[in-house]
């Protein structure tokens, strides 16, 4: 194994191939505080990729209710508790990551889904942590919690799926960082699947290979994002380039959000994939939870978050998630006006930091009616 | 012969034949898998041909090597035994199996076996590992999942699970004519393999596939297959008959390596994970 180097561990750590990173990086923020569970992205990407035969059960895109809703069953507690518990040293991992705890003759450690585990997709959908008290709801204090969480292939930096594949059928494009098997090569051993943390491959039963998410590259070869941020009601997810820490730029989106205010955190950084999709946490869940599932700096970002009424940059950011199909990669606010502009500097969006408000009166008084909502 | 006598052999042969439940057990080479002349190849592994065709029984190893290996024994032989014409070579693998594994599907893992040569014939043979940088070696794989393909299980999620319930695919609109030239691209592309002209994918004729190696990870597929074979399970077992061109200077009557290896799909054997023999050496028979 070589030794690379993963910045959000903040130390180096053992890996099967060197490393070399992409020419840039295909990075993603979700906010996770405006989700709602609709699952339009979900059916964005398998409406998009996933209609064949030997598809039907593959959700490349999903949202779980956590603490208890999963896809497959219990994807993360399988692998947590396989690993067993691990410390973090202030910002530093003093564990082990899934590649340091590779049993004997396994890349990684991992498990293996079973077709059961597959046939719940909406599992523990809107189950809180704990029983609701009756009338919990009229203190305004929160006793009980749960959240969602969308998810995708996180295309990470050091990918467990392509270190798990004995054929190297796995790769990452130099030019963007985007993971993707090989339909031509795989033969289909399954072993991403059970290395990937996130199961985010799916064997197909129908071509005897294993698929994953692609991040609609075709759109991001055209600078657009993909199909599950585009069609997001909730417009939670932001998609773009991330740089290494020593090399963010604060007019980057996903640089200011993940580096600069450090608002977004990646998800069970511990595992050492060195993922990048970013999550804004839940401001209503225990941190003990959260720093399981972000790592140590939940509560640096979750004081961000809540600064961000004051803090214009980060608010006016955050109101460019959702506002344009194009990839944005540089911004600016200037005064109240947040601007997105493509990669050549063109301006492709410029939006309010505050949406103006209009108050209409309750009586039309022109046509002597009561308005409704739709008068 | 006196008819006493005749009375006491007959029962002796009646009695044999019934402990092998009818079938001859044919002898056995320990050090060499011979492959016998025979004008004609059997087509079948029922062929009467396979009971007096020396079999070699092959002890299996683990794959430990590289990475994934497996780490605990399951198959512990195969049988061989082999058959020549000249221009192909039809091995007849047979060995233990308590159970039938032919489905496809998440940590579902089918029943297989493989026969490997050098590609080349020559005093200098590759590693058995897969071959070696330059040593090519010839692969003839059969899989369980590709047999059942073979015997009629549709590529449906039906025929895996059947009370499934799917909607609607796009390719199966009622705008299109099923099987038209159209409807069978369209289908073509919502299935990314098959799009990619991998032969994972099917449809599949035979249940076999030729592939070719340069050491462990460099599998690739041979540009066409044209090995044949076929596999039964019966008793507690299969029996696998595959057959392929004899590779390049392999001569009636001259001498090459082979090796096999098995895997157990029930214990999720499948790629690097697998029982593998050492290479054996494999004696051609001529027509003399």
């Amino acid at each position: 194994m070589a030794r690379v180097y993963n910045w959000q561990l903040g130390r180096e750590m053992s890996y099967w191939y060197p490393e070399r990173r992409p020419k840039r990086q295909f990075a993603a923020v979700f906010d996770t505080n405006k989700c709602i569970a609709c699952q339009t992205c979900t059916l964005a990407c398998k409406t998009t990729w996933t209609s064949g035969k030997g598809q039907e059960y593959m959700l490349w895109n999903n949202v779980e209710t956590k603490p208890y809703g999963f896809y497959p069953l219990g994807w993360d507690l399988n692998l947590l508790e396989k690993l067993g518990a691990q410390d973090w040293d202030g910002g530093q991992y003093a564990g082990r990551t899934i590649f340091e705890a590779a049993q004997p003759g396994e890349r990684v450690l991992g498990w293996r889904p079973e077709d059961i585990d597959y046939a719940s997709p909406n599992v523990g959908e809107d189950d809180c942590a704990g029983g609701v008290e009756k009338g919990a709801h009229f203190t305004g204090v929160h006793n009980s919690w749960f959240f969602y969480l969308a998810r995708m292939c996180n295309h990470c930096t050091y990918p467990a799926c392509l270190s798990s594949c004995p054929r190297s059928a796995i790769y990452k494009r130099p030019e963007d960082g985007i993971v993707l098997i090989d339909q031509g090569s795989c033969r289909g051993y399954q072993e991403c699947v059970k290395a990937c943390p996130y199961k985010k491959t799916f064997f197909n039963a129908m071509t005897g290979t294993s698929e994953k998410c692609i991040a609609c590259f075709p759109k991001i070869e055209s600078g657009m994002q993909p199909q599950c941020f585009v069609n997001c009601i909730g417009k939670i997810r932001f998609a773009g380039w991330i740089s290494r820490p020593e090399s963010a730029r604060a007019d980057n989106p996903i640089d200011f959000l993940v580096h600069v205010k450090k608002v977004a955190l990646p998800l069970f950084p511990q595992f050492g994939l060195e993922p990048n999709v970013y999550y804004i946490p839940p401001m209503n869940v225990p941190r003990e939870f959260l720093a399981q599932m972000f790592g140590p700096g939940v509560d640096q970002a979750l004081e961000a978050y809540r600064n961000a009424p004051r803090d214009k940059d980060l608010a006016g950011l955050l109101t460019l998630f959702g506002s344009t199909e194009a990839i944005v990669a540089k911004w600016k606010r200037v005064e109240e006006q947040v601007i997105g502009y493509d990669e050549s500097g063109k301006e492709i969006i410029r939006v309010p930091l505050r949406e103006p408000t209009h108050i209409r009166q309750a009586f039309d008084a022109a046509r002597g009616v009561a308005r409704t909502n739709v008068s | 012969m006196k008819p006493r006598h005749f009375i006491f052999l007959a029962a002796v042969l009646s009695a044999s034949a019934l402990a092998g439940c009818g079938k001859k057990e044919p002898p056995v080479s320990e050090a060499e898998v011979k492959a016998v002349f025979e004008k004609s190849l059997p087509s079948t592994v029922d062929d009467k041909v396979w009971e007096r065709v020396p079999a070699h029984p092959a002890k299996l190893l683990l794959q430990d090597m590289v990475e994934p290996r497996l780490l605990q024994a399951s198959t512990p032989f195969v049988r061989v035994q082999s058959v020549t014409d000249g221009r192909k070579v039809a091995f007849l693998l047979t060995w233990k199996d308590a159970t039938l594994d032919d489905v496809p599907g998440p940590a579902l893992f089918g029943d297989a076996c493989a026969v490997q040569l050098p590609a080349t014939t020559a005093a200098d043979v590759p590693a058995p590992q897969m071959g070696e940088d330059g040593k090519t070696v010839e692969i003839t794989y059969w899989s369980a999942i590709f047999q059942a393909s073979v015997n009629g299980r549709k590529d449906d999620i039906h025929a895996l699970y059947p009370r499934a319930a799917v909607d609607h695919y796009p390719f199966e609109a009622p705008s299109l004519k099923a099987g038209s030239p159209p409807q069978q691209e369209m289908a073509k592309r919502y299935a990314p393999a098959r799009g990619a002209e991998n032969p994972m994918a099917g449809p599949r004729t035979v249940p076999v596939q030729d592939l070719l190696a340069d050491g462990p990870g460099t599998i690739r597929f041979a540009e066409k297959t044209v090995s044949s074979g076929s596999g039964k399970y019966s008793g507690g077992g299969w029996t696998v008959l595959l057959v392929r061109p004899l590779p390049n200077g392999a001569q009636p009557g001259g001498r090459t390596q082979v090796a096999f290896a098995v895997w157990e799909g029930s214990r999720q054997e499948v790629g690097a994970r697998k029982m593998r023999t050492a290479w054996i050496p494999l004696s051609l028979g001529s027509a003399q």
